[in-house]
């Protein structure tokens, strides 16, 4: 293989690109699979190691160095940032034999000569929108175009390979929280000393972009605004874990909930942080060491071996003796890779297709997002704590070090 | 002045003449690049082609035939009849192509960067006195 850029083995965020493809190639032989057809950003970030925005299919032949389509106005840039070639990063266009179809299935067909046999797709469902799993138009666009071949799910290919993580994308996620405690350094800075005073939201958000893009993020990553920032009753909607900035303004005895995202090379960082503004009140005060206490107990149980159904069953518990059962979500974490590979734990082998299985066996290596979401709609308060952590044999390691706690400022 | 059957040898010769002629090196940008418009439908039921070579931006080949053409990082395909109105001047190969009248096969994004030399080429074909048929 010709690799035109890769980084040394001694780079601490290396990737052996080149041997995640080899490793595909060999899961598809396994599988009788001809070609792997992928579409999902999780693939397209996996396999390329550059951000592909834009609708893009992964050509995956069984020898030989994939070929990437997206879409024109972004092929040059993507095959920049990627270790692939230009030749190996291809745009489709509205234009006649360029459209995304027509130019992947004729690749398949003349280029690699797959005129028959099983073409690996992926297929499915998410709960996140920018999964990028085929449409049913899609797939009926590729079974007519690659007549006489057969269509076949093989996103378990990628999902088993993606799972654990190397030292390169451990470090790429390391370094994301590192960027993210910058970020929630400047939010505090900006919001001490009454500086939190007209502030808004959105304003929030931004501190931390700024911040955060100075310390070298690539983008405040999530697709769920980027920056969640909730204050007052938005920090408490019921059930609720999803708060993008809005123009409310910061009040003094409210609670406020920032939680911001970077990325880093495709490593993401995570993280929330909490504080109340103003005089805390009793009550208040109460919520928040509930809150503080039940994430401490979450990470001292995160460990190789145990499940997110056991660990919940665990921490439900935990929270019913101290009577605030009611005020949690009952959910503790949410899958995580490198960008696109966002919601979903594991493979996709529980009771509800495309769902974390509730019995997935954390293993050694595995990342994940330790999410949980405290929430008192009737008294408008609520936390939130998002941090993601690695999986040890015998515990965790949360990669965003910003010291723990619902800060009460004045 | 003389005129040339379109797609005949003769003709060929004096588009790759005038082609040396109004666009020189530098104006083509010093690129080395192959095209093969291939011609379905054509009067006579077969299928042509046309093909450039440019090299360091000097068009060295620029050559007719039927059958198989030659290899080339471009190969552009359509109908003769859509093709001779290009030679026109009376469509632009931008338009067709947009609107799948004709089909391309080759790096897209290498022929985004070729897109305009595609028209100064087109313009100095359409200057050369041609019957159409």
């Amino acid at each position: 293989m010709v690799i035109k850029k890769s980084t040394e083995k001694r780079d601490p965020y290396f990737i052996d690109f080149p041997g995640r493809v080899a490793r595909v190639q060999k899961a598809m032989t396994a599988g009788k699979i001809d070609v792997y057809l992928g579409s999902r950003l999780r693939t397209a970030s996996w396999i390329t190691g550059a951000f592909c925005p834009w609708r893009t299919y992964v050509v995956i032949p069984k020898k030989g160095l994939p070929t990437v389509f997206t879409f024109v106005i972004d092929a040059a840039r993507v095959a920049d940032d990627s270790w692939l070639d230009e030749d190996h990063i291809l745009g489709y266009a509205p234009m006649g034999g360029m459209d995304q179809v027509s130019l992947v299935a004729d690749f398949i067909r003349e280029e690699l000569g797959v005129k028959k046999g099983r073409i690996g797709v992926e297929n499915g469902l998410s709960n996140y929108l920018p999964e990028g799993v085929l449409t049913h138009f899609e797939y009926q666009q590729f079974e007519a175009a690659l007549a006489g071949a057969d269509l076949v799910d093989a996103y378990d290919i990628i999902d088993k390979l993606s799972l654990i993580k190397d030292e390169g994308t451990i470090n790429r996620f390391r370094e994301a929280s590192r960027i993210v405690d910058i970020g929630h350094k400047a939010v505090r800075a900006a919001l001490v000393n009454g500086g939190y005073k007209g502030k808004t939201e959105t304003e929030i958000g931004g501190v931390a972009a700024h911040a955060m893009r100075k310390a070298g993020s690539e983008w405040e990553w999530s697709f769920t605004g980027g920056n969640e920032i909730a204050s007052g009753y938005r920090t408490g909607l019921a059930g609720g874990a999803c708060t993008p900035a809005s123009r409310r303004r910061i009040r003094k005895g409210e609670p406020l909930m920032v939680d911001i995202h970077a990325m880093f090379k495709l490593g993401q960082g995570d993280h929330s942080h909490n504080y109340l503004i103003g005089k805390a009140t009793k009550r208040q005060k109460w919520h928040a060491k509930n809150f503080i206490d039940i994430v401490i107990l979450t990470l001292k149980t995160y460990r190789a071996g145990i499940s997110p159904a056991g660990l919940a069953e665990e921490m439900m518990t935990f929270a019913e003796e101290r009577g605030f059962a009611e005020y949690m979500v009952p959910g503790f974490e949410h899958g995580i890779g490198m960008t696109g590979d966002e919601w979903r734990i594991g493979m996709n082998d529980g009771p509800f297709p495309f769902w974390t299985n509730p019995d997935h066996l954390y293993r050694e290596n595995e990342l994940l997002i330790c999410a949980m979401q405290y929430a008192c709609p009737d008294e408008e308060i609520g936390f939130r704590y998002e941090n993601p952590i690695l999986i040890r044999k015998d515990g965790c390691e949360p990669l965003s070090r910003y010291p723990l706690g619902v800060e009460e400022i004045a | 002045m003389k005129r040339y059957d379109y797609l005949s040898p003769e003709w060929a010769a004096e588009v790759k003449k005038q082609l040396q002629a109004d666009l020189p090196a530098e104006k083509m940008k010093f690129i080395t690049t192959s095209m093969s418009n291939i011609y379905t439908n054509c009067p006579d039921g077969k299928v042509r082609y046309l093909f450039f070579r440019c090299e360091k931006g000097v068009f060295t080949e620029v050559r007719v035939g039927d059958g198989e053409p030659p290899a080339a990082d471009f190969r552009i395909t359509g109908d003769h009849a859509l093709f001779s109105l290009i030679s026109q001047a009376k469509m632009k190969s931008q338009r067709a192509l947009m609107t799948g009248k004709l089909k391309l096969r080759g790096n897209m994004v290498k022929a985004l960067k070729l897109a305009s030399l595609a028209d100064r080429m087109n313009a100095v074909i359409a200057a050369v006195p041609t019957n159409f048929g």
